[in-house]
């Protein structure tokens, strides 16, 4: 074969070799917030730290059916999916409690026990807690985690709806692992949390928290 | 080949695509006589789609992907063909990060469609060569796909080998490479710069109808 025949393919292939040298340039994490929880021990500080592994998801999720907290409950799935790229973490509303991983109930939160981690957001029109159980050790989660979310006003009042659906999100961030608060109040996470939607600082956390070793496990179903 | 095709161009396509299929599908019978058909099954292979760096390098890749081909082509020159060749594909695409386990991540289905030149190497050999645009179609719109699938520029090189088997019909066996830059819009809203270059090859094999 003459080489003249041969020229646009080399032409081609010399233009692509060219082309295909760089690669696409990942996003800074930076703007996250810390998400882990410090506290104190005998021993000193420790951190603790969650993500629910691979293996674990979707993670079952049951709602009371009050207050619209279902489809609450299922926004916040929604928004908490759509925070990953690499299907790190997946939700899934189920029917039988009996099998949750997270329950989401109305009301106040009832008192805790000395294993609880209770993480709270009070927001001006309802409040929420989420309550982590550890086992004795305070290395192992002992499922359900349980989330409450209250309204504080009558629950036709202005604003409560809207409430009770930020706030749910707000919980399942905790629930998800996010067990601080963000100091921005531009976050979901922000302790009082007024905003909607989860943001690109609230994104980048959970993107962190899960592709960090947890220092917490969570206990078979 | 950096960014998403443009409408005018993407338009002008739609426009002439339509009159090129028309014309290679016996639209035009003086045309016909000369043409060349194809039809070949196989797998494509690609580079990852996606690396990103959370804590570690995660790569995004499709697995081995189920392909159809399915080509046309018209003599222009006494050596040279002029042909548009259409290839499906489907399979799964998973990440992996360093040092973890592989994610299924769903499935994303392929369309790419090429004008494409070719000439002769020897007897049974042809070189191939040819421009186009490549649709990346999810099955879910979710993850790095959440926004939709994507269209990119396509360019790609290779080399076809028949071999008659029967009195119209010959066997033919193909080897592609072809290279397109990938980013979605849900990777440019979140602040992915620039884009990945993906490499893809592909073998098929089938029946092809008219050269000789």
């Amino acid at each position: 074969m003459s080489p003249r025949r041969l020229l646009p393919l080399l032409s081609l292939a010399i233009a692509v070799g060219l082309l295909s040298c760089a690669d696409i340039a990942a996003p800074s994490r930076t703007t996250a917030y810390e998400w882990r929880r410090i506290v104190a021990t005998a021993a000193g500080p420790d951190t603790l730290s969650f993500h629910w592994p691979q293996s674990r998801l979707p993670v079952r999720i049951w709602a009371e059916d009050t207050l619209n907290l279902p489809a609450h409950v299922q926004q916040g799935i929604d928004q908490w999916e759509a925070a990953f790229l690499y299907g790190e973490f997946q939700g899934q509303l189920v029917s039988d409690s009996s099998v949750a991983d997270v329950i989401v109930t109305s009301g106040l939160a009832p008192k805790g026990g000395f294993s609880i981690t209770r993480l709270k957001a009070l927001a001006p029109e309802c409040q929420g807690a989420t309550d982590v159980e550890l086992d004795a050790g305070g290395q192992q989660i002992i499922p359900p985690i349980r989330v409450y979310v209250d309204p504080r006003f009558a629950p036709s009042s202005p604003g409560v709806d809207q409430c009770m659906a930020l706030t749910t999100t707000h919980e399942l961030g905790h629930s998800l692992g996010i067990f601080a608060h963000s100091p921005n109040a531009d976050d979901i996470m922000f302790g009082d949390p007024v905003v909607a939607e989860i943001s690109p600082r609230d994104r980048a956390t959970a993107e962190l928290a899960y592709h960090t070793e947890p220092s917490l496990s969570v206990a078979p179903r | 080949m950096t960014g998403s095709p443009s409408a005018p161009i993407l338009a002008g396509m739609r426009a002439t695509l339509p009159l090129l299929i028309l014309a290679l599908a016996g639209g035009v019978p003086l045309l016909h006589a000369q043409m060349d058909y194809n039809a070949r099954v196989g797998l494509t292979w690609a580079t990852p789609l996606l690396r990103d760096d959370v804590i570690n390098e995660i790569q995004v890749r499709q697995k081995l992907a189920p392909t159809l081909v399915l080509g046309a082509s018209l003599p222009i020159a006494p050596l040279y063909r002029a042909g548009l060749e259409l290839a499906l594909g489907t399979s799964g695409y998973r990440s992996k990060e360093a040092g973890g386990s592989a994610v299924d991540l769903g499935t994303v289905r392929t369309g790419a469609i090429t004008l494409g030149l070719e000439g002769p190497i020897s007897r049974a050999f042809r070189w191939h060569a040819g421009v186009g645009l490549l649709r990346y179609l999810p099955t879910e719109d979710r993850g790095i796909f959440l926004r939709g699938g994507t269209t990119r520029f396509l360019a790609g090189a290779g080399v076809d080998y028949r071999r008659p088997i029967l009195t119209q019909w010959d066997l033919m066996a193909s080897l592609r490479y072809d290279f397109h830059r990938f980013t979605t819009a849900e990777l440019e809203a979140r602040g992915f710069s620039q884009s990945q270059g993906v490499q893809r090859i592909g073998v098929t094999i089938g029946l092809a109808k008219g050269l000789r």
